[in-house]
């Protein structure tokens, strides 16, 4: 639209709407980090005084480092798997026609359109049958299906930007399929592979309902703090609330700087051997 | 470009659909199963017992909380989609290229932040002498009490899908030809009735889906009905989590779980189709 | 140049699924030379290069390279480098990177790969880039490290599908003399796809003429301009002046035919074989067609009405009509030989031509 045919106000209110919006957002969050650092038990305006007592506390609780680290276990052997898992799905559908093919893109990408306290209900019946649920390999399983779509759709987004022909021209050029696969394809795709496990492992990170169902004794850090709502008010929630935000923020932002340089310098993505 | 099946096309291709048949479909098809079988002395035997179909679906608490849920999750799609609308709409429309970068990527953060703290924050907002009403108190109103009401409910549910629906919005709305617009302007269509009859109706896909997704997402959501709305009357994801967590009920749950797969297969199919009709033939 | 056969298509049938791409091509390749498939898209001429590098499988029939049927062979073990319409050049490796590809893929030890590059770098005028991302380079630039990457396994063929298309018209006539002088400096067989008569006959010493997955005509750039053979070339080089008919009389070198628009005499030339009452169809190039007022004493004539001028630098291009034969005629003359004429839309003239300048399609 051109600026002439624009009404100041409806786009300052518009503005001020989406500020409104995002106040609506980022207050529990802010809220959150703020009384994370306050020194009351029950949280109240005005605030009480500054404090590190709460992440002491945290600090100090073996339950929570055992939640963490099997929240990290858990991340980084989901991350790996899901992300593997995800490129060859991808690489398919970009790559080949086959009978069936619809019906193989609706397994891998319809996992997070069902409901979590089905999914989990339905994993742990079936995952208690089989004798695998309530360990943490139970909490991975679950977490490989919700997360391989994401990774798939991160990287077949990149696998969409890239010239059809390259890859017949490593082949034209001497390269074999396998050749090919390492010196063209998964280079062009890197920045994208390392962002899938960026947010693979941060979708990981927060997911509690699932895990919640078939984790048995092996809580992960979100199962935990689900154990705190269910309790008695405490601002652990909040300390760990702020941590666990930091680290998913982290591999975020990590993610997008990835996405973001495109056609970065060579030197650094393309050295292959 | 080969016909033939090669292990090098398997090695990519095989992985996926081995774990999705196994860890996805496997337990969906089992819970099927499972919704028939019987529980004896508090252990399940597999059987072909249509028991707990008739004893789930014969109770008047299972039907309550069956109109209860649907009920939340339609309000929340269209109050979500009302909500979200002026947002998006802002976004795409009013914001500079850089601003709209800047604000897609906040939009995405709560994605990554946890449900739960939020829930818990809301908790500290909302409370009878929570952060909202001690600053009411302070101008002599009230206390209201919001949380554990329907109220609280909606809040966390917005929590929960807005941001997710003004993204879909907007990425339908980005993608308006901008000429129509121009072109309504220039057949005397109104600044309002232009964003009603041309803009809306462009972006028609994407405004459905979206509000499509919050109910998907709301309807499956045990978090804020249980700690923002107090639990009772409990909606289909609680008595889910209820059945399942006391004892070995797990095939009643199976029952719930597969009644609210059913209506979410209708509600999906119902708003897909609705989105995709166009108009003549 | 020899007329050594390097590359022969024997038969060769081409389907994607019900879709017949190509119908049956024979024809070879010669040792050394730079031939040009041309054609419209569709035609079927990416689809027969994409066979000879080994991305599509012929359905029916072979394809020999050097004597040995290579249907089966993978891709990656044949050494036909190809240079790509949008050049597929890896965004994220160096120009010399890229040279090197292909060398790397071979496990030619390093040394020797140093060489190889820096010498193709070197012969391509790319030495300074070599280290540049090739996302920052000019097309003419990125043109040339395509042909380095292609050319430095010093293949014995080089295929181009289309290279020039994404180039202005200056820089495309600079790389058609790069590619013509690289051809004739390295000796090696060049095959060429393109839609472009002019890049198609300024480069190639021979010239594959497709249309609809079948070869319309193979021969040298002037013999396929003087004697097109079929209709669909003649249409194709643009020419409109196109006649058909039947023989009325044969004999004594002469042929008549009678068309609609009237009878017309030729010379029989490579159409000896015809008959009386046989088809037959002639074209007389625009530059041999004159125009006057009234009815030439001698030679073919006929009378047709103007549709309009055009305008090409030093000549002018008349358009008329005959709608009692059917016919769409085109003129090409100087300004000079057009000032005593009527010319505006509707007005009424006599073409005329000799009957050499007719020439008898043989293919129809």
């Amino acid at each position: 639209m051109s600026p002439h045919n624009r009404n100041q106000w409806i786009d300052w209110g518009l503005k001020l709407y989406i500020l409104l919006s995002f106040a609506f957002i980022f207050a529990p969050i802010a809220a959150s980090f703020v009384f994370s650092l306050n020194v009351d038990r029950f949280p109240s305006m005005p605030l009480g005084g500054f404090s590190t007592i709460w992440y002491e506390a945290v600090y100090a609780d073996p339950l929570v480092w055992e939640g963490l680290r099997n929240t990290l276990v858990t991340g980084v052997v989901v991350s790996l798997t899901a992300t593997a898992i995800g490129f060859g799905a991808a690489y398919t559908d970009f790559r080949y026609r086959f009978f069936g093919k619809p019906v193989y893109l609706a397994l891998a990408l319809l996992p997070p359109t069902i409901p979590v306290v089905i999914l989990g209900l339905a994993m742990l019946a079936f995952l208690a049958n089989i004798r695998l649920s309530g360990e943490i390999y139970s909490v991975i399983i679950a977490h490989v299906v919700m997360c391989a779509p994401f990774a798939m759709a991160i990287i077949r987004l990149r696998l969409s930007q890239m010239d059809p022909s390259l890859e017949a021209a490593a082949w034209n050029l001497g390269a074999s399929e396998w050749m090919a696969m390492r010196h063209v394809i998964v280079p062009f795709c890197r920045p994208a592979i390392f962002a899938a496990l960026f947010i693979t492992m941060a979708v990981s990170f927060d997911e509690f309902a699932v895990a919640w169902f078939v984790s048995g004794l092996h809580e992960t850090l979100p199962v935990k703090v689900l154990g705190f709502l269910q309790g008695q008010v405490s601002p652990r929630i909040n300390v760990i609330g702020t941590f666990v935000f930091l680290v998913s923020m982290t591999l975020v932002v990590l993610a997008q700087l990835l996405l973001m340089k495109r056609s970065a310098a060579p030197k650094a993505a393309g050295k292959v051997e | 470009m080969r016909k033939s099946i090669t292990l090098y096309g398997m090695t990519f291709s095989l992985p996926m659909a081995i774990w999705q048949v196994m860890f996805f479909l496997a337990p969906l098809v089992f819970l099927i199963a499972l919704s028939f079988w019987s529980v004896k002395n508090f252990r399940m035997e597999p059987d072909f017992n249509p028991d707990n179909w008739t004893r789930v679906l014969g109770r008047a608490v299972f039907w309550q909380a069956y109109l209860r849920t649907v009920i939340l999750s339609a309000v929340a799609a269209m109050v979500a989609s009302v909500l979200a609308f002026p947002c998006s709409y802002g976004i795409a429309f009013k914001l500079s290229p850089t601003a709209r970068r800047w604000a897609i990527f906040m939009m995405v953060i709560p994605f990554f932040t946890s449900y739960l703290v939020r829930v818990y924050s809301w908790q500290i907002f909302l409370s009878d002498n929570g952060i909202i009403n001690a600053a009411l108190a302070r101008v002599g109103l009230g206390p209201f009490p919001m949380l554990n009401s329907d109220f609280g409910v909606m809040v966390g549910y917005l929590t929960l899908c807005f941001p997710l629906v003004v993204l879909l919005q907007l990425f339908s709305l980005i993608f308006v030809d901008r000429t129509l617009i121009e072109a309504a302007h220039n057949l005397q269509c109104g600044r309002l009735r232009t964003v009603f009859e041309v803009v809306m109706p462009s972006a028609k896909v994407g405004l459905v889906i979206a509000a499509l997704f919050c109910f998907i997402l709301t309807f499956g959501d045990f978090v804020s009905p249980l700690y923002l709305g107090g639990g009772d009357p409990p909606t289909l994801s609680i008595l889910i989590t209820d059945t399942t967590k006391s004892g070995q009920q797990w095939p009643r749950a199976a029952v719930i779980a597969l009644t609210m797969i059913a209506t979410l297969l209708c509600v999906a199919f119902a708003a897909v189709s609705y989105a995709y009709r166009e108009r003549g033939r | 140049m020899s007329t050594e056969a390097l590359v022969v298509f024997d038969g060769v049938i081409k389907k994607f699924g019900q879709f017949l791409a190509v119908e049956r091509v024979d024809f070879e390749i010669r040792k050394g030379e730079f031939l040009a498939i041309m054609g419209s898209s569709g035609c079927g001429k990416t689809t027969t290069l994409r066979m000879l590098a080994g991305l599509e499988a012929p359905t029916e029939g072979e394809i020999r390279l050097a004597g040995k049927r290579i249907n089966d062979l993978p891709t990656w073990q044949r050494d036909t480098p190809m240079v790509w319409q949008s050049l597929a050049l890896f965004p994220f490796l160096t120009v010399r990177e890229n040279v090197e590809f292909s060398l790397r893929m071979r496990k030619i030890e390093k040394a020797e790969r140093q060489r190889r590059v820096d010498e193709w770098l070197e012969r391509m005028q790319i030495t300074e880039f070599a280290d540049r991302n090739v996302a920052h380079l000019s097309g003419g630039q990125r043109q040339r490290v395509a042909l380095a990457r292609s050319l430095v396994t010093e293949p014995e063929i080089l295929l181009l599908d289309e290279p020039l298309s994404a180039l202005d018209a200056h820089l495309k006539v600079r790389m058609q003399t790069v590619l013509s002088n690289l051809q004739r400096e390295l000796g090696i067989t060049f095959v060429y796809v393109t839609h472009s008569q002019s890049e198609a006959f300024s480069m190639a010493d021979r010239v594959v003429i497709m249309s609809r997955g079948r070869i319309e005509q193979i021969g040298n750039p002037q013999e396929i301009y003087r004697a097109p053979r079929t209709k669909f070339v003649a249409e194709f080089l643009g020419s409109s002046n196109i006649f058909s008919g039947q023989v009325t009389t044969a004999g004594n070198g002469m042929i008549r035919i009678a068309t609609p628009a009237g009878e017309f005499d030729a010379v029989s030339g490579a159409a000896k074989a015809l008959g009386k009452g046989d088809k037959a169809t002639f074209v007389v190039s625009d530059d041999r067609i004159q125009l006057s007022n009234q009815r030439p004493e001698t030679g073919n004539a006929l009378r047709a009405s103007v549709v309009g001028e055009e305008f090409v630098g030093a000549t002018a291009v008349v358009h008329l009509e005959n709608p009692a034969g059917g016919l769409e005629l085109k003129a090409q003359k100087s300004h000079e030989e057009l000032e005593h004429l009527d010319l505006s839309p509707g007005a009424q003239v006599w073409l005329s031509w000799r009957p050499e300048a007719a020439h008898i399609l043989p293919g129809e």
